[in-house]
């Protein structure tokens, strides 16, 4: 039963009745009701209660602003952080209050009410710090947040995110918002209109205005379908928070109620030309004693209830004002049946506009309210003069207050806007902009509909450069404000709440000043207001005016805090958008990939996003086994991998040569066509960067190969070197990773695999000997074949266009089956390198070591001046520091396995470590466990015994050459 | 309700990275292999079969159906080329999307962050962008889009236009 919803008018539609559940109960609302205005109807005031010492808590506003009845869906739309006044009602929705257990009437953390003394600002600080706060944190950290996330996704829809543009994007569709609107659309320039609203109109929703001469929302009405009928006029979003202003003005809109049903809720990516924000204000509300009780609601939302939803928050009301908005409030209510039974004005003079509204009703000027009576619900007042006296109680069931209107400056202030206070408005207002942007409307202070409209239209002329329309005819308001920090009179007592969302009072604010922290971003950080998602929309400027009045400066000298986004919660799915479970990250394939799984490969990523096989487990294999047998297949027979996601890229120009002896620590510009070397490049400041073999195609025509996770880096590398240090070279990079895939065939039997492929290239050892290529035929495919090996063993690496991969790839297979020919994966590859002492970037590779700790000394070239990093590995080196170099190691065990990266300490015993195992693997050729390490002056000390420290044990392990296999690598030239 | 679009993998086309000055170019090529060079940047051309695409200074794509890639390659010369440009045969590169109806460009907007609007990219226009945070080529088509990502996240973008349709 609706027992408070008014028998005519509002914006719902009351034949769509809508059934809901809150904290377990049934009731019913309509459509265009939010969830607030339906427990308001069915007379539901407790509603919630307080973060911090569990006080029962009502509605206190009608929109974002909503400090209080903060809930949790359930069901199909669980999510968490959602202010009821902005929750769309829908057919069979659920919701339950935070902050309480098991209910907001009965809730088991209300015992914080008895300790409320003990526990002000900033207790846990100096409390939790005996053990140790550790000791605490769990609890806290259980305690702490308004709601639990939801556990599981969506039961259906998802979430999007999508970009979007305009010449003129504009924040708000209320008078001033849509007024631009108009002016800009009418130019034919594109126009975005967003709007946090289920319908447009904005404050004219709430109230009772006339514009040209007719009901304000048929203007609204008139505009919406202009604005519609014109194609330029891109978008119209209702029900779209804009809740960030980023750099370059791009604005983030979260849309909850997207046209698409399998869209949960839609998150706007847009980058505007100008931003138009037409924001409005918010109504801030007054500082006095027990002013977080439910029933105590900002003045403005009850006219919200009122006139939009046709509710009635009360039977009787006290009226509570420092400024003229409230007499409307007054005259509003009273006009719907609510018994207002007095206009309590802090202000000794009211003005006669203000009085004219108010009528027949009492007006108490010079007053305030110094006492609410009743927990659960208001049951009355006690108002007194400004001083104290002359107190007396006033029954009433509804207490409405306004401390005046600030304008909704939180985007202004994200996009770097400086605010400046305004003394006649008594609040900040947008100053200078620093993107293309302007406030109009209540966003900047211009609070009447008329100025609304001016300011709209004004701002939209002059971003489209076109001329000021006519303006419909408007009743210009009066607004007035003596602004009122707080209720400061004798026999004022309770608890003040300047952040109700944070459960900050006047006193927390105090103490904050008393014990040092007197900037307003300390005040903010030591007592918690204006943080979370309220972001200061109520309580801001009182908390402002708090710490000014306290310490005895103007408010301009406080200065504010800074909005920081989101404007209103957002879900953390919106801004993801689709990527999520299978694109939650990026994820690359070869032509290979789906033979890999098709054959059980167990995949993962190897870089640079490439989704790789780890290795083909067979049967009730293990790990081991599986990776053995496929290092058994390279070592003895032969094997075949994918080697296509090494990075490649194509060099063309007459400086080409001279490019990579810069780029390389050994000389390139050497080769003929046909050859190829392997090179190492440095960075600047001589450390490693990557590795790869470079390939002379032609004349002046090269291709560079580089390791997989390093293709980016080097392609960024070498443009980068190529258009700060040497753009006048001749040097033209094409990136080919993609254009070449290939297919390498390695170990002792290739030759033969590579025989029973067919090719018409002379593939034998004087015909294309070790580090050359030669293009031709490879199993009647167009090829590049290529000898380098990085197992060790003899090796052919087909290249072939990816079209012509899966070909390649299955007619090897066939023609390697009488060989005993094996697919590999990463895990072999890694065995089969370590066994070689080839060095992997990451593992030996760490950042700190250079070619010669590698034994790489050859590679770094005496003839050449100059190349990437010399001078600073010279420089380095010069220092005699002791450096790690690269040994291979035999632990004492054969059947001891050493984890990677373990440290290596003198005797194991608790000392400064003197290098790591960057590796360690099962040898198929020496049957036991080998390791490679980075020891303190290495390459003297093989023969010698090191020790590897462990948690709880220790691991000897004997010091030698960095290779367990062909050390002279006569297999690989073979 | 889901949304009006659809998609399909186009299989592979003829396509030549060319670098150089134009002038280069036209002298090793001979104009009558080339459509024109479009007079705009980001801005493409087409004639018998062939289309020229701007993608940054001093650098185009020529496509063609993969059936005139021999041809193309030939007459191109590739690997003759002197030192001043160069081309590169990059057809397997790409894997290239067409994506339709009148939803299409909501489709784009889900992965591209470049303005689409007829009037910032007209029916000739084509850039690289960012399509689902990899590098890509868009350009229009009849009726839609066509975009090209780098080969290996073909498979990822197939799995994201299928997300995005719903």
């Amino acid at each position: 039963m609706q027992v408070r919803r008014l028998p005519t008018g509002g914006r719902i539609d009351r034949s769509q009745s809508l059934a809901f559940r809150f904290n377990g109960k049934e009731y019913q609302g309509f459509s265009g009701d939010t969830l607030a205005s339906a427990l308001l109807a069915n007379n539901v005031r407790l509603t919630a209660r307080s973060f911090k010492y569990h006080r029962p808590r009502g509605i206190v506003g009608s929109g974002p602003e909503e400090p209080a009845t903060l809930v949790e869906l359930e069901g199909r739309r669980a999510s968490a952080n959602q202010a009821a006044t902005t929750v769309r009602l829908e057919e069979g929705m659920a919701a339950r209050s935070v902050n309480c257990w098991p209910s907001p009437g009965l809730d088991m953390g209300a015992v914080n009410q008895l300790f409320a003394g003990l526990i002000p600002a900033g207790f846990y600080y100096k409390t939790f710090k005996w053990p140790g706060w550790h000791l605490y944190e769990p609890a806290i950290r259980k305690a702490a947040g308004l709601a639990g996330a939801p556990v599981a996704p969506p039961l259906d829809g998802h979430f999007e995110a999508v970009h979007a543009h305009a010449d003129v994007l504009i924040v708000g569709a209320g008078p001033a918002g849509l007024m631009a609107a108009l002016v800009a659309g009418r130019t034919g320039c594109r126009v975005f209109l967003a709007d946090e609203r289920t319908e447009a109109g904005g404050s004219l929703l709430d109230r009772r205005l006339e514009i040209a001469g007719k009901p304000a929302l048929e203007w609204v009405a008139e505009s919406v379908a202009e604005l519609k009928s014109m194609p330029n006029v891109t978008h119209l979003l209702q029900d779209a928070s804009v809740w960030a202003y980023r750099e370059h003005n791009l604005l983030m809109v979260n849309e909850r109620s997207p046209a698409n049903s399998n869209v949960l809720e839609r998150n706007w990516r847009i980058r505007a030309g100008q931003v138009i924000l037409a924001t409005g204000a918010i109504e801030r509300g007054l500082v006095f004693p027990d002013n977080d009780r439910p029933g105590v609601m900002l003045a403005s939302a009850a006219q919200a209830y009122v006139n939009r939803f046709a509710v009635k928050p009360g039977e009787r009301a006290v009226v509570f004002a420092n400024n003229d908005s409230a007499y409307a409030v007054a005259a509003d209510l009273h006009a719907s049946g609510i018994d207002i039974a007095a206009i309590v004005d802090s202000r000794d003079a009211v003005p006669e506009d203000a009085r004219d509204l108010a009528g027949e009703i009492p007006i108490k000027s010079g007053s305030v309210v110094i006492g609410i009576r009743g927990k659960r619900a208001v049951k009355g007042a006690t108002v007194a003069e400004r001083d104290g006296r002359g107190a007396e109680k006033v029954d009433c069931d509804l207490l409405l207050h306004s401390g005046g209107w600030n304008p909704t400056a939180h985007l202004f202030s994200q996009s770097r806007g400086s605010l400046r206070y305004d003394d006649t408005l008594a609040t900040f207002v947008p100053d200078k902009a620093a993107q293309a942007c302007v406030s109009v409307g209540g966003a900047v202070g211009e609070f009447s509909p008329a100025s609304a409209l001016r300011t709209g239209a004004e701002a939209a002329a002059s971003a489209t450069g076109s001329e000021m329309p006519d303006l419909p005819a408007v009743t210009e308001g009066h607004y007035s404000i003596a602004p009122l920090w707080r209720v400061d009179a004798r026999g004022a007592k309770g608890k003040a709440f300047l952040d109700i969302q944070n459960d900050v009072t006047v006193d927390d604010v105090h103490l904050a000043l008393r014990e040092g922290y007197d900037n307003v971003e300390h005040v903010k950080r030591y007592t918690t207001g204006g943080m979370g998602f309220d972001q200061g929309k109520t309580g801001n400027i009182n908390i402002i005016g708090t710490i000014a009045l306290q310490k005895g400066v103007p408010i301009q000298d406080v200065g504010t805090t800074t909005f920081r986004p989101p404007y209103t919660p957002v879900s953390f799915g919106a801004i993801g958008g689709i990527r999520e479970e299978s694109v939650v990250l990026p994820y690359r394939h070869t032509p290979i990939t789906r033979w890999n799984l098709d054959r059980g490969a167990f995949m993962y990523e190897a870089g640079a996003r490439w989704r790789r096989p780890g290795y083909f487990p067979r049967d009730d294999e293990t790990f081991q086994e599986a990776v053995n047998r496929e290092c058994r297949a390279v070592r003895e027979d032969v094997g075949v991998y994918d080697g296509s996601p090494l990075g490649k890229f194509e060099l063309k120009g007459g400086d080409v040569g001279r490019f990579l002896d810069h780029i390389y620590t050994n000389l390139m510009s050497t080769l003929k066509p046909g050859q190829c070397r392997y090179g190492l490049m440095l960075t600047e400041d001589g450390l490693i960067l990557d590795d790869g073999v470079a390939m002379r195609l032609g004349k002046h025509r090269w291709m560079v190969s580089t390791s997989t996770a390093h293709a980016d880096t080097v392609h960024g590398h070498m443009e980068e070197l190529l258009q700060t240090q040497f753009p006048e070279w001749n040097v033209y990079v094409t990136p080919v990773t993609s254009q070449w895939n290939n297919a390498t065939v390695c170990g002792p039997k290739a030759r033969e695999v590579m025989a029973a492929l067919g090719s018409d290239i002379d593939l034998s050892h004087k015909g294309l000997p070790f580090m050359s290529f030669a293009d031709g035929q490879v199993a009647g495919l167009p090829a590049r074949v290529v000898r380098v090996s990085f197992t060790g063993e003899l090796s052919f690496e087909i290249n072939v266009a990816p079209r012509h991969m899966r070909d390649l790839w299955e007619r090897t297979m066939e023609a390697g089956e009488p060989f005993g020919i094996e697919p590999v994966g990463s895990e072999a590859s890694h065995v089969l390198r370590v066994e070689k002492g080839f060095l992997s970037l990451g593992h030996e590779v760490d950042g700190t070591v250079d070619a010669h700790d590698l034994g790489m000394s050859w590679i770094m070239s005496k003839k050449k001046r100059d190349f990437v990093g010399k001078r600073s590995v010279e420089l380095r080196r010069r220092g005699n520091e002791i450096r790690r170099e690269l040994v291979g190691l035999l632990p004492a065990n054969p059947n001891e396995q050493i984890p990677e990266g373990a440290p290596l300490t003198p005797g194991g015993e608790r000392r400064p470590t003197e290098g790591l195992v960057t590796a360690c693997v099962w040898s198929v050729v020496l049957d036991r466990w080998v390791a490679l390490a980075l020891l303190e002056n290495g390459k003297s000390r093989h023969g010698e015994t090191v020790h590897v420290r462990l948690k709880n044990a220790t691991i000897a392990a004997d010091v030698m050459e960095p290779v367990f296999h062909d050390p002279d690598g006569l297999r690989m030239r073979s | 309700m889901s949304y009006d679009a659809a998609f399909a993998r186009l299989p592979v086309n003829a396509c030549f990275d060319l670098k150089g000055a134009e002038s280069a170019l036209v002298e090793w090529i001979g104009a009558e292999m080339l459509p024109g060079f479009p007079a705009d940047a980001n801005r493409c051309r087409k004639a018998n079969g062939v289309s020229l695409d701007h993608v940054g200074p001093r650098h185009w794509l020529l496509q063609a159906d993969i059936d005139r890639e021999d041809e193309l390659n030939g007459a191109l010369r590739p690997h003759e080329a002197p030192a001043e440009v160069s081309i590169v045969r990059i057809s397997d590169t790409m894997a290239t999307f067409r994506i339709t109806g009148t939803d299409a460009a909501h489709m784009l907007a889900i992965g591209c962050p470049l303005d689409l609007h007829e009037a910032a990219f007209p029916e000739d226009a084509v850039s690289f962008t960012e399509f689902f945070g990899q590098k890509a080529l868009v350009r229009r088509c009849v009726g839609g889009f066509e975009v090209s990502v780098e080969q290996s996240f073909g498979d990822m973008t197939e799995d994201y236009l299928t997300r995005a349709l719903r």
